[in-house]
């Protein structure tokens, strides 16, 4: 069994609404996978990745991840589990103001101490931010700071990487970014979910499109990724076709 | 039309023939626009009768005649890149007509042919992506700029299936 991540028939209901919620969700994700999940607002796709994550519990239904069942775990063993397996990216960085860069990324290393230190200096050099390490957040730019927020969530090498529209904030530029440290970080290994609305920065990187739509999955798509020769993916209109 | 401005914006710095102007019209466009060789004579041709390109030299083997722009081409050039595009937009929407003749003869479940378009452009969307990426990498900006043009457009694509999905596109004409 190679799946790192399986739901099986996952339902959550909010008490007073049903916006967010899910509905018999089923879906398994292999490790190494880069997986994009697509949907409109309020279609349940956050809060499928929360439920992942452990940050919230289903209503009925399974979810594992690297095997473990998350119902089985207690509050403090679902709070290792997030510590250790899994790195979660937001949309607004949440960055603690008062807290350098470096300080930052530190915030959920087990290992203190100079270990640590090389590695998120380390992970702020790969991302391509290491001018940044004693600045505070309010001296960072949009981009640097979701990338302060990317070497947190890798400090403690996860097996799953979370994101939720991690472009979101971003101009187009920063956005692309970001988008192509993921893709580099898929390259090296890393499995990766991605919670967005951009189809555009979804394909780029995900081999894999669930698309949620009020609550439940609609669709699974496995792209394909061949080279394929500029005149078998555009054609500019030649007179043979506008006539 | 633009095959024949194509042709003149060509001549403008240099008398070329028939086999160069069809190479250099194909680079230009990145292969995003294939032309045959019998095209190119056409239009040089016509361009040659309309007085807007004049051969070069003397009148024998076609193949090696070269032709340059006239005063007049040079006038019908500049008028044709001061305007901008207009006409009616072009859509090449297969699938709306699917949609339409489908919501008569099916009984209004359109739901799987919208999912099967929207995959489709999900793929043109990676295709698309990677397309732009080796255009930038082969320092072809000007090829990536136009795969920008369609990574938009598909996104578009995209938004129009999502949102005939939650109308319910066809149900209205089963009820």
């Amino acid at each position: 069994m190679n799946d790192l991540v399986r739901l099986t028939d996952v339902n959550k209901v909010y008490q007073g609404g049903i916006t967010g919620a899910l509905n018999g969700v089923s879906i398994s994700v292999e490790k190494g996978e880069f997986a994009a999940i697509m949907g409109p607002s309020g279609s349940g796709k956050s809060t499928m990745l929360n439920l992942i994550a452990g940050l919230d519990r289903p209503t009925s239904g399974t979810i594992t991840v690297g095997g473990t069942d998350l119902a089985k775990l207690s509050e403090g063993g679902l709070a290792r589990f997030r510590r250790d397996t899994i790195g979660f990216v937001f949309q607004f960085f949440y960055l603690l103001p008062n807290l350098t860069a470096l300080e930052n990324v530190l915030i959920p290393a087990q290992l203190k101490g100079s270990d640590a230190k090389a590695r998120a200096r380390d992970l702020l050099y790969k991302l391509g931010i290491k001018e940044v390490a004693d600045k505070y957040p309010a001296r960072l730019s949009g981009g640097q700071q979701q990338r302060v927020a990317i070497a947190r969530a890798l400090i403690n090498n996860p097996t799953l990487l979370l994101a939720d529209e991690p472009t979101g904030a971003l101009d187009t530029h920063s956005g692309d970014q970001v988008m192509e440290l993921l893709g580099g970080l898929h390259r090296d290994g890393q499995t990766i979910l991605l919670v967005t609305h951009d189809a555009k920065l979804a394909t780029r990187n995900a081999a894999r499109v669930l698309s949620v739509v009020d609550g439940r999955v609609v669709d699974d798509a496995r792209l394909e990724s061949p080279e394929r020769a500029a005149s078998e993916v555009i054609r500019v209109r030649s007179e043979e076709t506008s006539r | 039309m633009s095959l024949k401005y194509g042709v003149l914006g060509l001549l403008k710095g240099e008398p070329l023939h028939g086999y160069e102007v069809k190479n250099r019209f194909e680079a230009m466009l990145g292969g995003t626009w294939e032309v045959n060789i019998g095209q190119i004579y056409t239009t040089l041709q016509r361009l040659e009768r309309d007085g807007l390109v004049k051969p070069v030299g003397q009148r024998g083997d076609r193949r090696k005649l070269q032709y340059e722009l006239s005063d007049a081409g040079q006038k019908a050039l500049d008028q044709w890149l001061a305007q901008p595009d207009s006409g009616p937009q072009q859509l090449h929407e297969d699938i709306y007509v699917k949609l339409l003749l489908a919501t008569r003869i099916a009984n209004g479940d359109l739901q799987p042919m919208l999912a099967r378009q929207k995959r489709t452009y999900l793929q043109r969307l990676r295709d698309l992506n990677r397309l732009e990426e080796r255009a930038r990498h082969d320092g072809r900006i000007d090829l990536a700029r136009l795969v920008r043009g369609a990574l938009l457009h598909t996104e578009a694509d995209l938004k129009w299936m999502d949102e005939l999905s939650s109308e319910r596109f066809g149900a209205e004409e089963a009820e």
